[in-house]
């Protein structure tokens, strides 16, 4: 049984240039980048969806949650505030640190997977879950360089942070998927190890393999070792909601509306699998 | 056991100066994955700007890439308004905006409605909150952009032909 309560459905990560896939796809829910969103209006996609009765996720990205300060006050209440804005039944963040020493790196890079990092993540965790309306899913994050010395597996670090804070899993199938080629472990053995039973909602992104290594972009097709993740995830455990996102490179409308598909078709041929 | 946040911060200082700078990653990490991240951390990067800036990265062609480099080299990822923040200052760094064309000048002047520098904090860009108002003049054709900012309701403008 899971913690989570609240069914999302199928997602899609909110752009400009995907209103018209959002317009015509069967959606329960979408994502939108925190720190996109101005104290302006809601973008017009946003508000025509809130109205249809999509829920609305608000995914912050500049948290820091992972680095060695605690989380901006300023940053924080402007999670709040459009959490508040949007009606969201929660909001999600990342396990990554995106500054240090005052410079930014306009990416979410990995902490080390110690319990020294457990402690201060856990930390920063807690100050921000009191400075929000709504519970706080955490993302785990790809990356293609690794800390040394490890104390323990990412599977391991995720269950006991989220263990020691009660935060939610955001799922990152794709991410998994191109940790576990990269660094050389087996995705779908690790993904029994991940906290299934906090899962608050999934990602589910394209990408492309170069020169052996595999590139989360969000600007290509989902791979089929990403959707055999949403097949084994499923034949695991319910999910209350998986959500695509696409970033860059835009396809047509109807290939963006096959992807979705696909994906349900793999969250089926799991759960068929559970249920029997 | 209490956490040690200054020398973990001074860790990930380390790194992240080794990835920005696509430099030799501190001891322990492995040489050939810092490289693969520092490079996929700059394309990234590069590739903000580019979505932010269309009309700059047209007018810049084959050159962006090159320039951009060199004012990466000297000048971190903004902490606020991600490519676009990060292509206004890659722009001030670069010859007169006149001299890029209207196109860049017009993305230009959008880009001053939405975000103002802060004079402390080492000059970075923060989303603008009062009001704005600038007058452009274009030259192909010959012409005043007037665009007007307003909180809550976005930016507005309109043209005017000048008379030969």
């Amino acid at each position: 049984m899971s913690i989570q309560t609240q069914r999302l459905g199928r997602g899609l990560g909110w752009r400009p240039e995907l209103d018209g896939a959002v317009a015509h796809a069967k959606l329960g829910f979408l994502e939108v980048v925190a720190e996109s969103i101005g104290s302006r209006r809601l973008p017009a996609g946003v508000e025509a969806a809130r109205e249809r009765g999509l829920a609305v996720v608000p995914h912050g990205i500049r948290l820091s949650l992972g680095g060695a300060e605690h989380p901006d006050a300023r940053r924080l209440e402007h999670l709040a505030s459009v959490a508040e804005r949007v009606g969201a039944p929660l909001v999600s963040e990342h396990i990554a640190f995106v500054r240090a020493h005052g410079q930014e790196s306009g990416h979410l890079l990995p902490v080390p997977r110690t319990r020294e990092a457990l402690e201060i993540l856990a930390e920063n965790v807690t100050i921000a879950q009191r400075a929000l309306p709504v519970p706080l899913a955490l993302e785990h994050v790809a990356t293609l360089v690794e800390w040394p010395d490890a104390e323990m597996d990412e599977a391991t670090f995720v269950s006991e942070l989220l263990e020691r804070t009660g935060a939610l899993l955001l799922l990152d199938l794709s991410n998994l998927f191109a940790n576990a080629h990269n660094h050389g472990y087996d995705a779908l053995e690790a993904l029994t190890r991940f906290p299934l039973k906090r899962i608050a909602y999934v990602h589910v992104g394209g990408g492309v393999f170069r020169d052996g290594v595999y590139h989360d972009t969000h600007a290509d097709a989902v791979v089929p070792g990403v959707l055999a993740m949403v097949e084994e995830l499923h034949a695991l455990t319910d999910a209350p909601g998986v959500l695509l996102e696409r970033d860059d490179d835009f396809p047509p409308q109807d290939q963006l509306l096959a992807e979705l598909c696909a994906i349900d078709e793999a969250a089926r041929r799991g759960s068929e699998r559970r249920v029997g | 056991m209490s956490a040690d946040r200054t020398g973990y911060a001074a860790k990930q200082a380390a790194l992240l100066e080794a990835l920005l700078r696509g430099g030799e990653p501190p001891a322990g990490f492995a040489a050939a994955k810092a490289h693969a991240a520092s490079q996929s951390l700059r394309r990234k990067r590069v590739g903000a700007v580019r979505h932010a800036w269309p009309a700059l990265t047209v007018a810049l062609g084959a050159t962006f890439d090159e320039r951009f480099d060199a004012f990466a080299r000297t000048t971190g990822p903004p902490a606020f308004g991600e490519g676009l923040a990060d292509g206004l200052a890659f722009v001030s760094s670069l010859a007169p905006a006149h001299e890029l064309g209207d196109d860049v000048r017009v993305e230009l002047v959008f880009a001053r409605a939405i975000l103002v520098r802060v004079r402390r904090d080492g000059g970075g860009w923060r989303p603008r909150r009062g009001p704005f108002a600038r007058i452009a003049r274009l030259r192909h054709p010959h012409r005043l952009l007037f665009v007007v900012h307003l909180p809550r309701l976005g930016p507005r403008h309109a043209s005017v032909a000048l008379v030969p």
